[in-house]
Order: structure tokens, then sequence, then C-alpha cells
């Protein structure tokens, strides 16, 4: 029998049999993120020729009330869940976002990172009456999308105000273009790597006052170490993550850090 | 206070002070000259305490101090010494004293107020006797004020009250009645220290009168002792400190000498005791394996070496002629072929002459004793460590008191390190959610079909994967019988290691498929790393069995080799004979070089290299493995961690833990490797003490550099007798094979020290024939006979025996144990917390005292 020299005899490579095996089944819910986030919207993309957003805010078109928050954030979650992945805040972590908005019943809310809208929507029909929503997205046919997202859910101008821009530059001039003193509440769920100065942007223009209150999602997963870590040193927060799962996946530790603004003592 | 004592004689007092006055200069260079820490310390708490006596003392005559004008400028000078002296004090002190601080500096200050009009008195008093005898006391009194005027330094000042501490209460100067006075407030305090632990005050409260007592004794035990009794006693303490810290630096010297003590030590205080368990086994086992080296090195490998023939005297001795071209190729020494064969690592090297040089040292016995001696020697050891254990391991039942035992003995004392000990606390806060859960569950109990149907299911999957381990070093053994027969040479490396690589590669990664699929059970996690240790136990030794079978069969292959190769010789020598005689009728000895001699395929030493090839290859994938699967990861989770995409260090693929569980069974496995094959490649214990220094040192530094403490905490305490008695079974497991190899099996006929034998041990009666007289043998012989059957029932009386006593131990425990509790009703319960607290105070108590 011809034999190739230099090929591993196959007895070894079944050897790494309990090794294959240990790495699907250990990191499954990973493997599935995978292949629903990156390759089903590769694919999707080439099929269409339509951006995601815009194939999610058809199917809500088509499958949700107009007018009604509730329906909306319903379809989005199915959208999410059946068909395909976005990382929105998703139910569970949206629970929770809730309950603190409730409890602050802040006045003016940030919000950085609109993407489709929908903790847009969650964050702005929790708010009390005359409290103002601004949101911030960097990318404009996102924030195309949004806004039609927002105003189908029935929240006017008044309400929630869309600020097209990367939040870096949006930051500084919230005081001087938006006449803004002091913000209640800050939701960030945009690039995780502009956590950190993000918020020491906020703390240097001087936007949180005592008691104001910052929630970051997604700190575990993917993930923003070096906010963390800013957020344990400079003691200025009284912090703690709610740990939950990633949105619309079962197996993945995620967590929402909430962080109180104590200010320099 | 000095009043108190001496107003009945204050001459006396006068003279004594003045005559110390004279020599005080002397003694401060003397005290200088002592300066040191210890000392230091001594002086100041002594200092302190006779202050509190002054306190006591003071209380008394405090009506007639207030009498007295206060000089605001005298009394703030010795404050503020005083306070100095508080400072420093408190500073050597360690830092547990910290929360006594401010309570001490308090009482401190109080003291000092008191002192202060007390000293004010004395100076009064001075000035009267100065009147008296001026002449004399000018002197001294000016050197007083100039200790005044000028800053004093700390140690003038400490001097200056212990002189007057003196002067206080001199033994030699009471009277009986105050002696007796003294010897029943010491006698008082003795009883106070032991008591003190039943007071019902705070800690705070505790230590301080501790320490203030201990301190009276100490310094009036000695007075009560006339004239040259103070001096006595003073050496006497002297030479209890010296005591003392000799012993403490013994006790270090012999920490020191522990090898690796400090470093598991270290190791300990970041990952807990379970972890450290780990280290101090393979210390253990690197003990043992020490004499085991030292058994065969010595009186087996060295003898041979030096006393034996030398290389190319004979067949055995000599690389055969085909191989000696290839013979000092790396690739061939690295698999233990060509000059590493022929030497003295290898049972085939050794010669069946019965005594070697002008030791007459009996080889082919001593090699058969060394071989039984090592067993017998890890039996012993082995079981007595067990016996050991035994009797030191509470024994408790650990299922009916859950929370009880969680809540008073899950903290692990050891760690040092806060990240262990936040994942510790995490831990024991988890444990007792899940606690908690878990009784509820147990009360709801539903789903139990679910959950025993993925029970069945993952016993089933470890099954499958077991046999198919199992399958895959069988088909692997007998395709390497198939090369063999082909020839080595005609193959690649990996075909040829293919046996270990397999064996290595499955014995590593399906205890993590085990991991994963024991996620389905949803055990508890003690109960899941039961199963887990079994099912790795079982993979471990279906694939040491499977391997052996596999040599056997090889065994045999070889053996029928030897009988053809014999029969070759036979006729090749015939052959030989007849040409030389053809040749040259004189019949002259035949000189052949011995490399071209036939000669049998010799399967001791093919089992003896199978074996050493097998720990080679799974050291080098152990350590392969730690370098890529713990360094490698860490490195690259530490440094990628600053451009990725998602948190490396907090998610996915993280730090590695230290596996406990896995490396201690794949410790014992390669200690039963060793057992079975030292017989037939002596070199086995020191290639074992070698990997076990360097994976001492290696895994020592991964853990402490690439892994994380573990989220799951636990303590090893109660384990240590179950990897022992893991330990025992593969012993005797893997004496089984050897023992039956050496009853069985003849010895091939051309190399080892059995040579020419029909049984290996037939070694031991021809000795007794010719090397002792006559009637020992036959004494021997009967003996033997006579013990045989009461050996074997000693054997099992002993198991029995440890057996007993174990359970015993248990049932005893447990009996107690179950009383303790159960008569504690609910309403009890808080006072069992009470005293477990108490008794846990007092522990803190007990150490500080001993810290002090």
């Amino acid at each position: 029998l011809p034999k190739c020299p230099r090929m591993v005899s196959p007895a070894i490579a079944l050897a790494f049999l309990p090794l294959l095996l240990t790495v699907i089944i250990r990191y499954r819910f990973y493997f599935v993120l995978f292949y629903r986030a990156i390759l089903i919207r590769i694919w999707k993309d080439c099929v269409t020729g339509l951006t995601r957003e815009e194939r999610a805010f058809q199917y809500v078109l088509t499958h949700a009330t107009p007018g009604d928050p509730e329906s909306i954030l319903e379809a989005f979650d199915e959208w999410c869940s059946k068909v395909e992945f976005i990382s929105n805040i998703g139910p569970k972590k949206g629970k929770i976002l809730d309950r603190l908005l409730l409890e602050q019943r802040p006045l003016t809310v940030l919000e950085l990172g609109t993407h489709c809208g929908y903790s847009t929507i969650r964050i702005a029909r929790a708010l009390p009456l005359g409290a103002r929503l601004y949101s911030v997205e960097m990318d404009q046919r996102n924030a195309a999308i949004a806004e039609k997202i927002i105003r189908l859910a029935g929240f006017d101008d008044d309400t929630v105000e869309l600020i097209v821009n990367p939040s870096d530059e949006v930051i500084p001039r919230l005081r001087s273009d938006y006449g803004l003193e002091r913000l209640d509440f800050v939701f960030m769920d945009h690039w995780k790597k502009c956590y950190r100065p993000d918020l020491e942007l906020l703390e240097g223009c001087g936007l949180l006052g005592k008691g104001s209150m910052i929630v970051a999602d997604n700190v575990l997963f993917p993930g923003a170490p070096k906010f963390l870590r800013y957020i344990r040193k400079c003691g200025l927060y009284e912090w703690k993550i709610h740990r939950a799962t990633l949105e619309y996946s079962r197996g993945i530790r995620d967590g929402m850090a909430e962080l109180v603004y104590q200010g320099i003592k | 206070m000095s009043v108190s004592f001496t107003t009945g004689d204050e001459d006396e007092i006068s003279t004594s002070e003045h005559e110390r006055g004279k020599n005080r200069g002397k003694r401060n260079s003397n005290d200088k000259e002592k300066k040191k820490k210890g000392n230091g310390r001594r002086k100041a708490s002594r200092e302190r305490e006779g202050e509190e006596d002054l306190q006591d003392r003071t209380e008394k005559r405090e009506k007639g101090k207030k009498r007295r004008a206060k000089n605001d400028l005298d009394e703030k000078q010795p404050e503020e010494e005083d306070e100095e002296q508080v400072k420093v004090k408190n500073g050597k002190v360690a830092k547990s004293k910290k929360n006594l601080k401010n309570e001490t500096t308090r009482k401190i200050e109080q003291e000092k107020k008191e002192e202060g009009d007390a000293e004010e008195g004395k100076s009064k008093k001075k000035k009267k006797k100065e009147e008296k005898d001026r002449g004399k006391q000018t002197e001294k009194e000016e050197e007083k004020k100039k200790k005044h005027k000028k800053e004093t330094s700390e140690e003038d000042n400490e001097e200056e009250e212990e002189d007057e501490e003196e002067k206080e209460v001199r033994p030699e100067s009471l009277s009986p009645e105050e002696l007796e006075k003294l010897k029943e407030a010491v006698d008082e305090k003795k009883k106070l220290i032991q008591g003190l632990r039943g007071k019902p005050w705070p800690m705070k409260k505790k230590l301080v009168t501790l320490r203030e007592s201990q301190e009276f004794v100490e310094k009036y035990e000695g007075a009560l002792g006339k004239g040259k009794g103070r001096k006595l006693y003073a050496y006497k303490v002297m030479m209890t400190k010296k005591w003392m810290k000799f012993q403490r630096d013994f006790e270090n010297f012999k920490t020191a000498c522990i090898p690796w003590e400090m470093k598991i030590k270290e190791i300990e205080s970041h990952f807990g005791s379970s972890v450290a368990s780990y280290f101090i086994f393979l210390r253990w086992m690197y003990g043992i394996n020490m004499i085991l080296f030292g058994l065969t090195f010595g009186l087996v490998m060295v003898p041979e070496a030096l006393m034996g023939r030398p290389y190319g005297s004979i067949p055995r001795k000599t690389v055969p002629r085909a191989e000696e071209g290839s013979a000092m190729d790396f690739a061939v020494l690295w698999d233990f072929g060509g000059y590493a064969q022929y030497s003295v690592l290898f049972y085939g090297y050794y010669n069946n002459q019965r005594s070697i040089g002008w030791l007459k040292f009996r080889m082919p016995l001593s090699y058969f004793l060394v071989g039984v001696g090592t067993v017998a020697y890890s039996y012993m050891v082995v079981i007595r460590t067990m016996a050991r254990n035994a009797n030191e391991s509470g024994v408790g039942d650990d299922n009916s008191f859950n929370f009880s035992w969680k809540m008073f003995t899950s903290w692990d004392y050891l760690i040092g390190n806060p990240e262990t000990a936040d994942n510790k606390f995490a831990s024991i806060t988890t444990s007792f959610k899940e606690a908690i859960l878990e009784e509820q569950e147990s009360r709801k109990d539903d789903n139990i079909h679910l959950t025993r149907f993925l029970r069945v299911l993952a016993n089933f999957l470890v099954l499958c994967c077991l046999a198919g381990s199992g399958y895959l070093i069988y088909f692997v053994v007998r395709r390497s019988q198939k090369f063999a027969l082909d020839g080595l040479e005609n193959h690649t490396w990996w075909e040829r290691n293919e046996v270990n690589m397999v064996m290595s590669l499955l014995g590593m990664f399906c205890p993590m498929l085990f991991d994963v699929i024991s996620a389905l059970e949803n055990y508890h996690p003690r109960v899941a790393l039961q199963w887990q240790l079994g099912r790795i136990f079982a993979l471990f030794l279906g694939n040491l069995y499977t391997f052996i079978i596999a040599l056997m069969d090889e065994i045999n292959l070889k053996r029928e080799e030897e009988k053809v190769v014999k029969f070759n010789i036979t006729m090749w020598e015939a052959s030989l004979y007849n040409g030389t005689v053809s040749e040259n009728s004189t019949a002259s000895p035949i000189t052949i070089h011995p490399a071209d001699i036939p000669r049998g395929p010799c399967w001791e030493t093919m089992v003896g290299q199978e074996f050493v090839r097998l720990i080679i290859s799974d050291t080098m994938t152990t350590y392969i493995t730690l370098l890529i699967g713990d360094f490698l990861r860490a490195v690259l989770v530490r440094f990628l961690n600053y451009c990725w995409c998602w948190d490396l260090e907090a998610g996915f693929p993280s730090y590695s833990e230290f596996d406990v569980s896995g490396n201690v069974l794949g410790l014992i496995f390669n200690q039963g490797m060793i057992w079975m094959g030292a017989f037939y490649a002596p070199c086995l214990p020191a290639l074992n003490v070698l990997r076990l220094h360097v994976s001492m040192y290696l895994q020592c530094w991964a853990v402490m550099c690439c892994n994380v403490p573990q989220e799951r905490v636990f303590k090893a305490s109660g384990s240590n007798n179950f990897y022992m008695a893991m330990l025992l079974v593969i012993l005797f497991l893997s004496t089984l094979p050897a023992i039956y190899t050496i009853v069985s099996i003849p010895p091939s006929f051309d190399c080892g020290p059995f040579s020419g034998k029909s049984r290996m041990f037939d070694v031991i009666q021809e000795t007794l024939e010719s090397d002792f007289p006559a009637w020992f043998s036959k004494v021997f012989i009967m003996v033997l006979f006579y013990i045989q059957t009461k050996i074997q029932i000693a054997f099992i009386q002993l198991a029995i025996y440890y057996l007993q006593s174990t359970s015993k131990s248990y049932k005893e425990a447990n009996v107690e144990l179950k009383k303790k509790l159960q008569t504690v009703t609910l309403s009890e319960l808080h006072v069992v917390w009470i005293l477990l607290l108490t008794f846990e105070i007092n522990l803190c108590f007990e150490i500080r005292a001993l810290v002090f």
C-alpha cells in the first residue's frame, strides 16, 4: 500500500475527538451566536440587499400595531429570537431597566446608542410625564430607521430627541446646544470601548449630579473591562452589576452595570 | 504611690535612690549597648504596666494628692514624653493591636496624669531630703534637672521610670505582711488569667487584662524571691527569651529544611488548601520515589556499572551489528533504543553471574530483592499513611446538618489572597443559595423523571466514551504489533509512538468530556466531583489495563520468536563450530565479536522500554498542555485583551483553573506505571524523580503565573485519604501484572540477571542452597511453610483491622455528632451559636496571646 509518510495516523486524530466534542458542547452557545449573528446576517445581506436593521424594520412594520410601544417591542423580540440576531437590550434585562426607571423617575435621560430604537421605546414608555429623552446615534442609516420606529411607537419630538452624531462629539455640546444642566439617567449601549471615555466626558462636563444613575449594558459580554476597572477604582459611584444572560441567548452570561453618581466627597 | 509602701522607712529609700543615681550613668551606657527591639518592647511594656499598678494604688491616695498644688509645666513634660513612648510602642507591636490603640492611649493618658502627680509628690519629698543632706544630693539633682530641661531621650526616660518602679516595690524593703499581700495579688492575677476565657467581657478588655496581668505576674513572681532571687529571675527571663528566640529560629530552620514548604504555603494562601493538597501530595510522592530511586540506584545500577562486566564484553552488553550505525542517533536514543537499551537502564543488560566484583556482590539476588522490596516498601508507606490520616481526620456526618456545617465550617482560614477570599466568599454565598434551592427542590421534587433520564443518558454517554477509548487503545496497540513485525524503521515517528500518544491524549481529553457531560446530571458539586473522579479513574484504569493486555500479547509473540531464535542459534553455533573445525583443526577458541553473535528478542527489555516511553510521552504531554493550555492561553488572554472585541478575561476563554482531581489522578497513575515497570527498567524511579522534581517547579510556577483561583473553592481535608485509597488500589492493580509476569513467564535465555533459570524467583532457592549452610535452608523452608498460612491470615487481619478501626471511628463520631446536634432543638440553637462564637473568639484570643 502506498503511504503518505507525513500523515498523522488516524488513531491519533481520533484521540482528538473528545477534545472536539468538549469544545463544541461547552461553547455551543457561542457557536450558535456566531451562526445567528454573523453567518445568517452575511447571507441575508447578500440575498436581500438590505441591511439587518432595514429587515428588522420591515418585519416590525408588518407585524406590530402602530402607536403601541408594547407590540413593537414584542415584534422586535420575536424577530431577534426567531429570525435574526440584533443586540438589543432584550426582554429580560429590559425588565430590570424598566424597574430602575420606575424607581428613579428621571426627567432628563440620555441614551447613547439608539441602534434600531428598541431601548429608546423601552425607556420612553417608562418615563414620567414631562420627561425628555435624548438619544444619540452615530450611524446615519440606523438613525433614520430608529426615527421611523420611534415615531411609529407614537413618541413625538418633545419626548424623544434623536441626535445623529458620535457620542464623544455630542456630550460636550449637550450643555450649550440643548441647554441641559443635569442628566438624571444615562443609558449606555453603544460601542463598548466608548463606555469609559464617555463616562469620563460626562463627569468632565458636569452633567452628572448626585444621584444621577448610569446604566451600561453588555459589560460582561462582549464586555467593557476598562469601564468596569474605572468604576471600581474611581470611587465616584455606588455600583452593582445585574447578572443576566445575553439577550436572546440562554447560555452566555452577561451583566448590566448600574451606577449611581455620588460626586466628590 | 511609693509612699503607701515606704512611709515607714524613708531614709532607706532615699539612700538607695542616691546610690542608684550614682550608678545611673553606667547603666545607661549599658542599656544603650543592649538596645534591641525585643528589649525595648519589653521595657516599654513593663514600664506601662508599672504605670497601671501605679493607677491601682494611686486611687487610694487620690485625695491626698489633690491637696498638692499642681505645677503645670512639670506635669506637661512627662506627658509629652509618655506620648512619644506610646507611639513607639504602638509602632512596635503588631498590627492586630491597632483596634486597641485608642483605648490604650486613653487609658495611658489617664495614668500619665496620675503618674505625673505621683512624680511631683516624689520630687517634693526629694526636696525635703535634699535639705537634710544637700551635700550628697546636689550632684544627682543637677543631673535630674538637666534631664528635665533638655528633651530627655526616650531611653533615659524609660530607665528613669524603671528606677522609680524598683523604688516603688523593693521586695527587700517589704514587710512580711506586704509580701503576703503581693503574693495574694499575684495569685489573684494568675487565677484571672486562667478564668479569663469564661468572662463575659469584650475581646478588647480581655486582651488588655490578659496582658496586664501577665506582665504583673511576670514581674512580681520573681520579686517574691528574696535577695538574689531578683537577679536570678532577670537571668531566667533573659534565658527564656533567648530560648524562645532559639526555638523560633529553629522552627524557621526546620521549615526551611522541608523542601518547597514556602512555595506550597504561598500557593495555599493564594488558592486555598485544595490546590495546596495536590502539591503536598506531589512532595510526598517525590519522597517515596527518592527512596525507590535510592534502592534501585544504589543496589542495582551502580554495582552493575562499577563491578559488572564492562560494555562490549558479552553479547547482552553490546549493541548488535545491525543497529550499530544508528545507535547514537538522537531519535533512537530518545526512543530508548541503541546505546540506551544496552545499558544499566534496562533489564537486558544485567548479567546472570552469581557474584560480581571483589565484594562478591550477589547481583541477581539483589535485583530480585530490590524489585520485591520497592513494592513492599510502597505498600507499607501507603498503608501507614492511610492509617495515620484515618486517625487524624475528624470524621463527621456530612449530610444531615447541611446548613450548620456550611454556617460554621465553610471558611478556609488558610486563604491569604484577597481575590481568593472574594471567590471563597462568593462560593459560600452561592453554596448557601444552592443549598436553600436544593432544599426547596427536594421538597418539591418535580421533574424527577427528567433528571433521572438525564443522569442515565450521561452515564450512557460516559460508558460509550470509555468503551471507545478502550477500543481505540486496543486497536492502536494491535497496529503497533503489526508495525513491529514489519520492522519499525519503515514507519514514521507518529506511527511508532502512536500508542503512547493516543493514551496520553485520551487521558487528557476524555476527562474534559466527562466534565461537560456531568453538567447534564445536575448533581451537587461534591457529588459531581466524586462521579468525575470515579469516571476518570475508570478511564485511566481501562486504558492502563488495555495497554497491559496488549503488552502480554506482545510478550507471547516475543517468546515464540525467542524459541525460533534459540533454535537458530544452536544451528548457527553448530555450523560455526563445524566451519572452524574444517578450516583449522587445532580447534583454537573462536573469537567472534559479541556484536555479531545472534541473540533473542528479550521481552523484559521490551516491556521496560514500553513503560519508559509511556512515562516520557506522558510527561511531555503534561508539560506541553501546561505550556499551551495554561501559559499560552494566559498570555493571549492577557495581551490580546487590549485589542479584542470582547472581554477575554471575564468572558469566553478566561484564565484556566487548576484541575486538582485530574492532576492527582495523573500523578497516581503515573506512579502505578512506575511500580509496574520498575522491575524491567531500573531507570524508571530515577526518571520519575526527575519528572516530579521538574513538575514541582513547573507547576508551582504555572499555578502562580497563569491560573486563577477556583470559582468553586472546596476544602481538601476530607479527600486526602480518598487519594491514598486510590493510590493503594492502583498499587495493588499495578503489582498484579508485574507479579504475574515474574511468577508465570520464564525469563529470556540470554539476557537479564535471571537468564538460564526457569523462573525468576529461583534465585532465592539458589542462594539458599549455595550461600547458606544446609541446615539454614532447611530451617528457612520449614519456617516458611510454618508461617506461610499465618502470613496470609496476618495480611487479611491487617486489612480487616484497618477497616474495622476506621469504621469504628466513623460510627463513634457519627453517633456522637448526632447526639450532640439532635438534642439541640431549634429553640436551643442560638445557645450553640453563642457557644461556637465564644469558642471562636477564644481561639482568636489564644492565638493573640501566643503572638504576644
